[in-house]
């Protein structure tokens, strides 16, 4: 019972992050960044096995890495520099509506023109039938947000002028995975006092509770903690394989299961890089196609239940083109899926040990971000306190993982194709989700609205919901609604505010390809 | 269209410049890029300000004659009205260019399509850049070593921002003008001295400045803000003879 108490009573000193990857220094930075590690407080422990490579996936990222960078004081040019990054102002979906060569829509980073003050979405909706309203209408997301015309003449978001981490228009990262880890452990080490141990975990030693006391390793003997984060990928080794805590798939909903990535060398060194994630549908998946400043990453995810390896591989050759020949391509099973908790006991998953989706929105990288934020803010003082932080994060993380699910449903059940079986099968009703299908309802008689999306822990904003909804067609019945279109003034208004800011923005910025060898060569201000 | 051309004493023997007409290149500026050594002149006027190079990012030193692009209040009649001219436009139609060849780094360049610029017979007003001998007039020597002044003087401003940044002493200028038109302005993409944290600033920081001949830089630049005023009135005055 004593011992009980001063279990109880232990304060967490002491974190332990057991694989190196993203996913790892991520969460061993923010930590040791927030909690003084480098000036003796919380100690931070990453141990990494030598003989594992990291999976390397996930080279998206949404605009919170900048607020990450920040929090663990990194210079925005250091990361450009060093991580082959470049800048993402969204995606682009091709091809996802009906199938044709001409069909296209954005989901952009900058919100709708408007929208704050206004539904702009049931005037943009309205004014497409009535063409006397807005004869030089094109698409939603063209009409209410300047950035597709950025994306479209591939420009930066912003000049070699902004400060770090300021812009013009919303951004985020594409990054080299690999060089991102390397530079992230490089950062964490020298700058943030994170101890590395690179060694083989072979066992794990529990305590009387049911809890990690320590870790066993080849080399360097016993590694205690008072928690430990599972960061060993696909296997898992803390939560999935110690505590046997179930996998949950959802390949009932979302069907991608392999991809089949290539890295693709530009034609010449002054080739224009795209300033968005291309994502471009086909006939049982889909294919990225990311711009990095030294080559393009580009990889076919694809249901293997509706396609064989040799159709996919025969169509990722025909979106590459003949340079395919002289490429590795490298096959990567996924399993979309997350574990049903992600922390128990002293031990919390974060990045693909906790689960994975199809890479779509770019949600790997920004769940590893969020989970690493909220255990660095959260850090349970002690032992007694660990329980009530692990349930809400298990509430607020299975919360996320459901609405990212449901969110890239959105984008299959939407599109009209019904060329293969993959598009037909995506739309059966037993596939979606009741809480999507609720949704839907919903939005049969209005846009999606911020009072659709009430919890403090929401992943997408419901602009996003727009700019998917209506960049692929979906028509809400308006007419119970007209209260929502009151005020044409002030929308026409916003029409025009846009094609101003479209303006402006395509003759002020320069092209991203410029801007990056801009901050090769002379880099950010820090203000 | 400017045409830059190193001066060769065989080549240009004959050509001659009219000192008087060169300030008119800075006739359609708004800011005029300084040195740290005549930052003291300047500011007697005119706020001297950080801004950041169009094409580069980095920061440089910058007098400000004017609230938007083209605007220089201190061109007026066809004439420069400042008390003193910046380096940079007495140095005209004069510029260093890179020596991509051996030999010395930079050479003297010309711009032999400015209208100050002239061949023959050395009218009144202006200077033959070489003696009928072909040796240099005191007049070239002079415009040398005003561009080693200049190129002197960039090192300094480079040295400048640097502490002043790893200080965090730069802040952005936020000011919103109204005219006596009721027009309205709001500058950006200035940079100033942030008082406070100099005011706060550690000793050994302050004696660094001091030791590198700059304390004095940063406190005109501060006081200099004042002239924002006289700024306001030349444009005010411009408004009123409209």
């Amino acid at each position: 019972m004593l011992d009980a108490d001063k279990a109880a009573d232990r304060t967490v000193q002491t974190v332990v992050i057991v694989g190196g990857g993203n996913a790892g220094w991520l969460t061993a930075g923010r930590i040791a960044a927030k909690h003084k590690a480098k000036a003796g407080g919380i100690k931070v422990v990453l141990v990494e096995s030598p003989s594992v490579a990291p999976i390397g996936v996930g080279e998206g990222t949404w605009p919170t890495m900048r607020s990450t960078l920040i929090a663990l004081g990194i210079s925005e040019t250091d990361f450009i520099r060093e991580c082959d990054a470049t800048f993402k102002q969204g995606a682009k979906f091709a091809r996802w509506v009906t199938g044709a060569e001409e069909d296209f829509y954005y989901h952009p980073l900058v919100l709708p023109q408007g929208f704050s003050k206004a539904d702009m979405a049931a005037y943009w909706l309205q004014a497409q039938s009535k063409p006397e309203l807005a004869p030089q209408f094109s698409s939603f997301s063209n009409d209410l947000c300047y950035q597709e015309a950025i994306c479209e003449r591939s420009l930066a978001p912003k000049t070699i002028r902004h400060p770090e981490f300021g812009a013009v228009a919303n951004y985020a990262y594409h990054l080299d995975s690999g060089k991102f880890g390397l530079f992230l452990q490089k950062h964490c080490t020298e700058q943030l006092g994170v101890e590395h141990i690179l060694d083989d975990v072979t066992a794990i030693q529990s305590a009387a509770n049911g809890d990690i006391a320590a870790v066993q390793t080849k080399n360097s003997g016993l590694i205690a903690g008072d928690l430990f984060v599972d960061c060993t990928g696909f296997s898992s080794l803390l939560l999935g394989k110690h505590y046997q805590v179930p996998f949950k798939a959802c390949d009932d909903i979302l069907f991608i299961d392999t991809a089949l990535a290539v890295q693709v060398p530009y034609p010449n060194e002054d080739a224009p890089i795209a300033s968005h994630t291309i994502s471009t549908a086909q006939d049982a998946g889909w294919i990225w196609d990311i711009g990095l400043q030294h080559r393009r990453g580009v990889g076919y995810v694809y249901s293997s239940k509706h396609c064989s390896e040799e159709e996919a591989r025969a169509t990722l050759a025909r979106y590459v083109g003949p340079a395919i020949s002289d490429l590795k391509v490298r096959k990567i099973p996924i399993v979309s899926g997350h574990r049903t908790e992600f922390w128990k006991n002293n031990c919390v998953a974060v990045g693909l040990s906790a689960g994975f989706l199809e890479p779509l929105e770019a949600s790997a990288l920004v769940l590893v971000e969020m989970s690493a934020q909220m255990i660095s803010e959260q850090l349970p003082a002690n032992r007694q306190v660990m329980d009530i932080v692990a349930k809400r994060f298990n509430q607020t993380f299975l919360y996320r993982w459901d609405k990212i699910i449901d969110f890239l449903k959105l984008h299959y059940i939407l599109s009209k194709r019904s060329d293969t079986a993959f598009w037909r099968d995506n739309r059966k009703p037993e596939t979606i989700p009741q809480s999507l299908q609720e949704l839907m309802q919903l939005w049969s008689h209005r846009a999606p609205c911020d009072l659709d999306f009430t919890s403090n822990n929401e992943v997408f904003p419901a602009a996003s919901y727009q700019y998917v909804l209506f960049g692929m067609g979906f028509k809400p019945n308006l007419s119970a609604q007209q209260y929502l279109l009151d005020n044409w003034d002030f929308a026409t208004q916003q029409f025009q505010q846009n094609r101003k800011m479209i303006e402006q923005a395509v003759s002020t910025l320069p092209t991203h390809r410029e801007l990056i060898s801009k901050i090769r060569h002379y880099g950010f201000s820090r203000i | 269209m400017a045409h830059l051309v190193a001066v060769d004493p065989q080549i240009h023997k004959e050509y001659y410049v009219y000192p008087e007409r060169t300030e008119s290149a800075g006739a359609e500026l708004h800011l005029i890029p300084v040195v740290p050594a005549e930052v003291a002149h300047v500011a007697c006027q005119m706020p001297v300000l950080l801004t950041k190079n169009e094409l580069t990012g980095q920061f440089v030193l910058a007098a400000m004659t004017g609230f938007e692009p083209k605007q220089n209040l201190f061109w007026q009649d066809g004439r420069w009205q400042g008390l003193y001219v910046p380096l940079q436009l007495q140095r005209q139609p004069f510029f260093l260019g890179k020596n991509e060849g051996s030999g010395a780094d930079y050479a003297v360049c010309l711009d032999i399509q400015n209208p100050a610029v002239g061949q023959g017979a050395v009218p009144e007003g202006a200077q033959a850049l070489f003696s009928s001998t072909g040796a240099e007039t005191e007049y070239y020597r002079h415009v040398k070593q005003l561009l080693a002044s200049i190129l002197q003087g960039e090192a300094q401003v480079q040295q400048l921002t640097e502490l002043l940044l790893s200080m965090a002493l730069i802040q952005p200028v936020s000011l919103d003008i109204t005219f006596a038109d009721q027009s309205s302005t709001r500058l950006q993409g200035l940079y100033s001295i942030d008082q406070q944290k100099l005011a706060t600033l550690d000793p050994a920081h302050l004696v660094l400045l001091h030791q590198q001949g700059l304390l004095a830089v940063v406190y005109t630049m501060l006081s200099s803000m004042s002239q924002i005023y006289g700024l306001i009135d030349r444009k005010n005055q411009q408004l009123a003879r409209l």
